[in-house]
């Protein structure tokens, strides 16, 4: 239990979780765009990626062997070009409409890789993915190396996403998604917006599933069922929708949380009950989060603005509401 | 450069909400769209500002047709309209929300988002100073920084037009800006109206029901009646136009 090659997994794991939560904040808290096609964009970018650099004796159809380091921004910009095409005529449609198409887009997209076999393996899946560095660092210490390539995606996907956020484009997407009819009045294109933030979000899933890929290191269909994209979310609202820190806590404290329950020690027999229960838990940890900070840990209210109210300003308690985000993250630790 | 309708028409189903409207509205003027409730003066706006085109007839604003624009491109050629109820931006500060209004559209893209342009970085000073400049007019300078959801329907109401005027409007477009608002500011709200015209050209097309206010400002009057053009004229032909009277007041018993 005391293991620290698994917790070193965990963090990883946890860190790649954070990129994507923080990439959906991009189009969903920001954007006002409910996506829940994560899964598909992901499995683009895997997909691309793996077969960029597949290994010739594979046996599939296209195999070109690319350098991984010229895999790596070609799935990014494959996998926006595959939230283009989503977007621009799932973006027609609102609210839940949107919610269910990018959904069913998503599952399209993982029966396509089923179904063309000749150039994914189908439900055979590609094993071994190369991973960089792994000839200098051999066996277990590999891991170690992997968790600072997931912490530094996770770093860069903070401060890009971080620098939209600060930006007038992010304002306006902000705008766009309270008062649609208002951003059209002053002359906003408000669809375009739309379509470049989804496209932007697709980029950054994309960039990110190569280091997914370390981590898992076989690739198959399965793996992008739409349970990947209910864990980004579930992470992003415990975080909270709207915040950047929320993406990242939120993936922390919510894959930490799973593992450790599955680390809970029970007779063999009932392990099967373990099991079982362990959606249960993620969804009590969601309720009580959501119970005693409805916003989620951080607040879109904490990221932007000022954080005085015009109650705590007459009353000249501003002091005190600046350390409240502070306070909230160590009473959730 | 003016605002002429002709032969406007919109229908919704049955119902002729605007009937073959036709009017000019100077951009350099104050112009007042008065008429009972239902008498379409919201849709007529709506039509001119391309949230529900007309059905028939053209509108055009300069040398430029606009029906059947996006409400975007309405906007960036310079009619900037409020809204009745003024809800705004519910989670942007007074700030955010007025540099959104000033924000153009070559600064609001990805890549400037990602901080390879430079050229959105003086913009943004600029605005900030006119922001200032104008909050400190309309005396909500201690409101920069406080959320439009947290903001009274008063300010609010001030903040949509505040919001209007970053915007660099050619002209306005006001849907009751005097509703639910303090009958002292009232006044102020006039004053500043018909000081925007005199001084600086901007005119506006003003929807109110207060016509004591409306009867203040304006340089001309159009009346509408069920969709259509009853009257049209400067404010003291109007007051006393027998029509007028009987369509504000009833019909006077024999």
């Amino acid at each position: 239990m005391t293991n620290p090659i698994f917790w070193v997994g965990v963090l990883t794991l946890a860190a790649i979780y954070a990129s994507l939560a923080m990439a959906l904040n991009v189009e969903s808290g920001w954007g006002g765009m409910w996506d829940l096609g994560i899964a598909g964009l992901l499995a683009a970018g895997s997909y691309c990626y793996v077969i960029l650099t597949a290994d010739p004796d594979l046996g599939m159809r296209f195999a070109p062997g690319l350098s991984m380091w010229v895999a790596w921004p070609l799935s990014a910009l494959f996998t926006g070009l595959v939230a283009f095409a989503i977007g621009a005529p799932a973006l027609r449609l609102r609210r839940e409409y949107f919610l269910i198409t990018t959904l069913a887009f998503a599952e399209i997209i993982r029966q396509l890789v089923v179904i063309q076999a000749d150039f994914t393996r189908g439900t055979l899946g590609i094993p071994n993915i190369n991973r960089p560095f792994d000839s200098f660092v051999t066996g277990r210490d590999y891991n170690y190396v992997l968790l600072v390539i997931a912490a530094l995606a996770a770093a860069v996907m903070y401060l890009v996403t971080r620098q939209i956020g600060s930006s007038p484009f992010g304002r306006t997407l902000r705008a766009a998604r309270d008062n649609e009819a208002v951003a059209l009045a002053l002359g906003k294109r408000v669809n375009r917006m739309r379509i470049q933030t989804f496209v932007l979000a697709g980029i950054l899933i994309g960039a990110t599933a190569p280091v997914y890929l370390f981590y898992i290191r076989a690739i198959s269909p399965q793996l992008f069922a739409p349970g990947i994209t209910f864990t980004v979310w579930t992470a992003l609202v415990i975080g909270g929708l709207g915040s950047i820190r929320g993406g990242l806590a939120g993936a922390f404290v919510l894959i930490v949380f799973t593992e450790a329950v599955g680390l809970i020690e029970v007779d063999p027999a009932h392990i099967n009950i373990l099991v079982a229960i362990e959606p249960m838990l993620v969804g009590l940890l969601l309720v009580l989060v959501l119970r005693f900070r409805p916003d989620g840990l951080f607040s879109e209210r904490d990221s932007f603005g000022s954080r005085r109210t015009q109650a705590e300003r007459a009353s000249g308690r501003a002091a005190t509401a600046s350390s409240r985000p502070t306070a909230a993250a160590q009473a959730s630790d | 450069m003016d605002l002429v309708l002709t032969e406007v028409r919109k229908t919704f189903g049955g119902v002729v909400a605007v009937d073959d409207v036709s009017a000019v509205m100077p951009q350099d003027k104050v112009t007042a769209l008065i008429g009972p409730n239902g008498a379409g003066k919201t849709t007529l706006f709506n039509a001119i500002t391309g949230f529900d085109p007309p059905d028939r007839g053209s509108i055009s604003f300069g040398d430029r047709r606009i029906d059947g624009l996006p409400p975007w491109r309405v906007a960036e050629l310079g009619l900037i309209r409020t809204f009745q109820t003024p809800v705004g931006f519910t989670t942007l500060t007074v700030r955010e929300s007025l540099l959104t209004a000033a924000t153009p559209h070559f600064v609001e893209t990805p890549v400037q988002a990602l901080g390879l342009g430079r050229r959105a970085r003086g913009h943004e000073r600029a605005s900030e100073a006119r922001a200032e400049e104008l909050t400190a007019d309309l005396g909500m300078a201690d409101l920069l920084d406080v959320r439009t959801d947290e903001l009274s329907a008063g300010d609010r109401k001030l903040l949509e037009f505040a919001r209007s005027l970053m915007a660099e409007p050619k002209m306005l477009l006001l849907d009751e800006p005097a509703a639910a608002v303090a009958p002292a500011n009232i006044g102020r709200l006039s004053q500043l109206v018909r000081r925007l015209c005199d001084e600086r050209g901007l005119g506006s097309l003003i929807i109110d029901h207060n016509l004591s206010f409306l009867m203040q400002i304006a340089d001309e009057v159009h009346v509408l009646d069920r969709g259509a053009l009853l009257a049209s004229g400067p404010p003291s032909e109007i007051a006393a136009n027998p029509d007028v009277m009987r369509v504000y007041l009833g019909e006077e018993q024999p």
